[in-house]
């Protein structure tokens, strides 16, 4: 499918931009990637160096594998010393990239604060205190629309409310009377024959008080 | 993976006929198919992204030494063509002498490759195309080792979607992903 674009199409508009924090990654980091190379292959030349050292030995040649253990000896310290460049310059590679990041968070930061800022310029404090002044007396005005409007009524209306409210309590008290406990089956039977007596009693006693 | 056995891929690699380019339409068809994934599977796991048709006597599948079978020049040819067809290769000059090959489609490798980066959270990271081609890092990921031109093919896929931008400084090529 790729074959039909085979020349190269124009950029396009979605590039990512390479700063010269970029640049200067990628020469770190291909630094890193030649000490790495170089260390691979003094590593290489190291393992060689004790076989062939070893066949040496073998053959009875002790000279020649001593030059090549003294020789392995100085790629061991080369390679020393590689491993502390490379620590030096992955060091640095990451400080770079920190310190880009950091520079992002900042500039976030900053884009934050400028928008914060933005934002308490349209609420000025006078702007505020006189926008709540304002809606309480808005407040105010409803009140008192709302008051006129159901007060006048009130007035009028007065008398007779407090009379239906004195009527409910009366009401109410009338009920609770009504509410006494009911009196238990087997002695209302007692009271059926008994209220005869004490019906004419209390006339007696009506009788006798009246005399 | 050294070991992989062509036959192990396809047992028709021990089948004599399908050294033949079949007569029968439908039959060639299918021989056609099975070489294709034949071959797309034997790059896959050999990692072999470029070819060369000078070299086609020596490219393993092209032979089967046991049933003393062989491609011939002309078939060869169609298979390549299908091939390029299907978009799995790539003629790299005119002559159609040498070609990469996409065992991936470019879509699927520039996934891949994203995927991969995004799942390390090195988004907007600089990396050198050694590091990704050669680092210990990415020695799991399927672009480890591949040939470089196939790698910068699919970064310029990535570039398209810009989600990378690929970039010199002093010989040394490096991408920043996004």
């Amino acid at each position: 499918m790729g074959g039909i674009f085979g020349r190269k199409s124009p950029k396009t508009s979605r590039q990512l931009e390479i700063t010269e924090q970029d640049r200067a990654v990628l020469q770190l980091k291909q630094q890193r990637d030649l000490l790495n190379q170089n260390r691979r292959r003094i590593e290489n030349q190291i393992d060689r160096g004790r076989e062939v050292a070893k066949q040496l030995l073998k053959n009875g040649q002790q000279d020649r594998a001593l030059l090549l253990l003294r020789k392995k000896k100085m790629l061991e310290m080369q390679l020393h010393k590689t491993e502390g460049i490379l620590e030096n310059v992955e060091r640095m590679t990451h400080e770079l990239e920190f310190a880009q990041v950091q520079a992002t968070v900042v500039s976030s930061l900053r884009q934050g604060t400028d928008a914060l800022k933005k934002m308490n310029e349209l609420l000025k404090i006078d702007d505020i205190e006189r926008l709540m002044e304002d809606s309480r007396e808005a407040i105010e005005y409803q009140k008192e629309v709302s008051n006129l409007l159901a007060g006048g009524l009130n007035r009028v209306d007065e008398e007779n409310i407090e009379a239906e409210l004195e009527e409910l309590i009366h009401a109410e008290e009338a009920r609770e009377i009504n509410r006494l406990p009911d009196v238990p089956e087997n002695r209302q039977r007692e009271h059926a024959r008994k209220p005869v007596v004490s019906a004419t009693r209390a006339k007696q006693r009506v009788l006798t008080e009246a005399d | 993976m050294a070991a992989t056995k062509i036959s192990d891929i396809s047992w028709f690699h021990d089948f004599p006929p399908f050294f033949t380019l079949q007569p029968n339409l439908d039959t060639r068809r299918k021989q056609l198919d099975a070489w294709c994934s034949l071959l797309l599977e034997y790059c896959r796991l050999k990692k072999v992204c470029t070819f060369d048709v000078n070299d086609a006597s020596k490219f393993p599948p092209f032979f089967n030494g046991k049933i003393n079978r062989q491609l011939d020049n002309n078939f060869i040819q169609i298979l390549l063509e299908e091939l390029r067809s299907r978009g799995n290769i790539e003629w790299e000059d005119k002559n159609k002498r040498r070609c990469l090959i996409f065992w991936n489609s470019l879509e699927e490798w520039a996934k891949t490759v994203y995927q991969w980066i995004t799942s390390r959270g090195m988004n907007r990271t600089v990396c050198t195309f050694y590091e990704l081609l050669h680092g210990d890092d990415t020695r799991s990921a399927d672009f480890h080792d591949i040939d470089p031109k196939l790698f910068r093919r699919i970064l310029n896929e990535l570039e398209k979607h810009g989600q990378a931008t690929v970039f010199s400084e002093n010989g040394a090529d490096g991408v920043k992903f996004l």
